[in-house]
């Protein structure tokens, strides 16, 4: 097809972007590891130190797939809902997915010190904080899903969900008024987002989950193009619209929510790819413009994340500042050419 | 009553006259001074309370006898205290020692998170129901502070926006600011015991305190300087993949270098925590000889659980690591917070003995242990 074709350009690009984009990641860092022995590792052969074979094995490694799979889920998330919701300003957090995410982490870190003191110091570990916070987002998912059999207008929806943020930053607002500072500064990092700290089983998991949310969307391609005609007509072509939207909830939910789980929350990444992405492939085709932003995403990520761990220095800055820097001007300049929006 | 003070207008003794006056010795602490004048009252100021503070506090402390007889004019001091103290709010567990060894545990009427303090006489105190709560952290309940009728605050601020302690000192209690934790010379943090002298009038106990820490302390180092090796040392612990630790100008710093041993980040700059990628720590790491104070983990399992990347530190494989999580008191508060910056010397000495083995044989470390299996 036509549409295809000139595409194809664009995916060839962003497939180019994404091999670079992730060996720059893999490349770059604190300690200056030359660029021939990430390669002469990479096809495997050995690197001039002992240590740095560690580094870019079980460090940056884990941390680029990560930081891969984290922006492409998190881009095919805002896709997800910006469609349901045929909002330009909808991300996968719209729903108070991470705001559920950040209720279960704030009460293991903040509401055990207050149950159990000595206990707790040791309690708060990467795997339970992940557990804590996919059962938060998935007490917030249920809710909202519950809401959303009820509800025949997807606006309702959108307000439901950010009624539910406020509330569960309420309860953490009023969990941080009795935390000592210890606590408190635990949560605030955690709420900076990681992509280094996953071990090769969490990536496994959370790999696992991103397959099957993607898994989920390509099944869901036809009838989200069908809903960007708006529901009625959507309707009239057969779609299901009640049993899509649904199902667009649930992927996103599981997405997202395992995402945070994992990363901790992620800012703008879903909000921005989508928008970035349809600049590129001039197209609003879910069949091309899901690989799109799958692709897109991770090359964000993975450049956002470079950038967070200040290369040739020793110091890290947390990769949600980036990610908001990168993200924050991309929102304001929707802002400003509304009227050519798709919505 | 001190506001009372404060507010009338006009005063015959209003300023100090310089003749005559003493200074308190003060040889290392570079946040307070004090001068007191022959009619017995001492003016304390406090520099740098917290970091970028725009300006001095200044506080005038007068013997309770005469405290009807002197007037002031109104703002020339940030506060009037009236000396000995009988009613105090502490809001800090590192104040509380002082009380202990100045003999003035009656003293205290108030404390916000009283769960944490480790001090067995002070414990006894809040068992029989002298001491207040008054909330958590800087949050500083107002009705409580009013109700347990203190006759000074001593407070600590982070920044120049005072926030808690606004409305007591509008109540009419006044405030005094405590700037130990600015002090990155381990002396220099131990000798605010003077401070606290001043307040409870108990200022040739303090001194002799300090002079015996400081004698202690100044020894400690001395024997250390005979050590055969000079050990290099970790310190801190990663919290998701950022690595916290403390920077080269600071206190915990400071104790390394007294040891006897390279602090390998004796070099960067800055007095508190440095955020660090864990690369750059495996980098300069990993071969370290000891590591010492890994934030709040208490045993190799813990720590092998929560992250295999410190299987590659020496250390770790050789089982040389020391912290001070497991040394609690009979509260949920760790003894370092509380005692350590009152002595140095027991800090200096643990840390001898563990740096440098065979140097303190008979000693019995109090703070930092070795780490559970």
């Amino acid at each position: 097809m036509i549409r295809a074709k000139r595409s194809f350009g664009g995916f060839a690009l962003l497939g180019g972007l994404l091999v670079i984009a992730f060996l720059t990641n893999l490349s770059l860092g604190s300690v200056e590891i030359p660029l021939s022995d990430t390669l002469r590792w990479l096809t495997g052969g050995d690197t001039t130190q002992a240590n740095w074979t560690y580094i870019i094995r079980e460090y940056r490694l884990p941390k680029a797939l990560t930081a891969l799979l984290t922006g492409s889920g998190l881009a095919l998330c805002g896709l997800l809902m910006q469609t349901l919701f045929r909002n330009p300003l909808a991300g996968p957090f719209v729903l108070g997915i991470s705001s559920g995410a950040s209720l279960g982490a704030a009460l293991l870190i903040m509401g055990a010190s207050l149950l159990a003191p000595t206990a707790a110091a040791w309690a708060v570990s990467d795997l339970s904080l992940a557990v804590a916070s996919s059962l938060g987002s998935l007490l917030v998912l249920l809710t909202v899903l519950l809401v959303a059999t009820r509800l025949r207008d997807a606006m309702a929806l959108l307000i439901v969900g950010l009624m539910f943020g406020s509330i569960t930053a309420a309860v953490v607002t009023v969990l941080s008024s009795f935390s000592q500072a210890e606590q408190l500064q635990q949560y605030i990092f955690w709420s900076y987002g990681s992509v280094g700290s996953l071990s090769w089983g969490q990536l496994g998991l959370l790999s696992l989950v991103f397959l099957i949310g993607s898994g989920i969307s390509i099944w869901l391609l036809k009838g989200m193009n069908a809903l960007l005609l708006g529901e009625n007509y959507a309707v009239s072509l057969g779609i299901p619209i009640k049993r899509l939207r649904l199902w667009i909830l649930l992927a996103t939910g599981l997405l997202a929510g395992g995402i945070t789980a994992f990363a901790g929350p992620i800012a703008f990444v879903g909000l921005a790819v989508p928008h970035l992405t349809r600049q590129l492939l001039p197209t609003s085709d879910h069949r091309l413009l899901m690989p799109g932003v799958l692709l897109f995403g991770g090359i964000l990520m993975l450049i956002c994340d470079t950038v967070a761990q200040l290369p040739f220095t020793s110091y890290v800055l947390p990769i949600n500042a980036i990610t908001s820097v990168v993200g924050a001007p991309v929102v304001i300049w929707l802002l400003l050419r509304r009227n050519r929006m798709l919505f | 009553m001190a506001a009372g003070c404060k507010d009338q207008p006009q005063g015959e003794s209003a300023l100090p006259d310089t003749g005559g006056t003493a200074s308190l010795d003060v040889k290392y602490a570079r946040g307070f001074e004090a001068r007191t004048d022959p009619q017995g009252i001492t003016y304390l100021t406090i520099r740098n309370p917290w970091p970028g503070a725009s300006k001095e506090y200044k506080y005038a402390l007068v013997p309770r006898e005469k405290l009807a007889a002197i007037t002031f004019p109104a703002n020339a001091y940030d506060a009037v205290i009236p000396v000995p103290v009988e009613r105090l709010v502490l809001t800090s567990t590192t104040h509380i020692p002082a009380l202990e060894i100045l003999d003035a545990t009656n003293t205290l009427v108030g404390f916000p998170g009283l769960d944490y303090i480790s001090s067995p006489a002070i414990r006894k105190k809040i068992e029989s129901g002298s001491v207040s709560e008054l909330g958590a952290n800087e949050q500083l309940n107002t009705e409580m502070v009013l109700a347990a009728a203190p006759e000074v605050v001593v407070g600590f601020g982070v920044s120049d926006a005072p926030g808690a302690y606004r409305p007591v000192s509008d109540a009419g209690i006044p405030v005094i600011f405590n700037g130990d934790w600015m002090e990155q010379n381990p002396l220099g943090k131990a000798e605010w015991i003077k401070f606290f002298g001043l307040l409870l009038d108990a200022g040739s106990r303090a001194g002799e305190h300090f002079r015996e820490v400081e004698r202690a302390y100044i020894e400690a180092r001395d024997l250390a300087t005979g050590a055969p090796e000079r050990p290099t040392v970790l310190s801190g612990a990663l919290y998701r993949d950022i690595w916290y630790l403390p920077g080269g100008e600071s206190w915990a710093a400071a104790f390394i270098e007294d040891a006897n041993a390279r602090y390998l980040w004796q070099d960067a700059s800055g007095s508190g925590s440095l955020s660090l990628s864990l690369e750059a720590v495996l980098e300069k790491g990993a071969g370290a000889d000891f590591w010492i104070a890994p934030a709040q983990f208490t045993s190799y399992t813990e720590m092998e659980a929560a992250n295999p990347h410190y299987r590659q530190f020496r250390a770790f494989r050789e089982r040389r690591i020391f912290g001070y999580a497991a040394t609690r008191g009979p509260g949920k508060g760790l003894l370092y917070y509380e005692m350590a910056p009152t002595r140095p010397d027991w800090v200096l000495k643990d840390l001898v003995h563990f740096l440098h083995p065979g140097f303190l044989p008979d000693y019995q470390p109090v703070f930092f242990k070795p780490l559970d299996p």
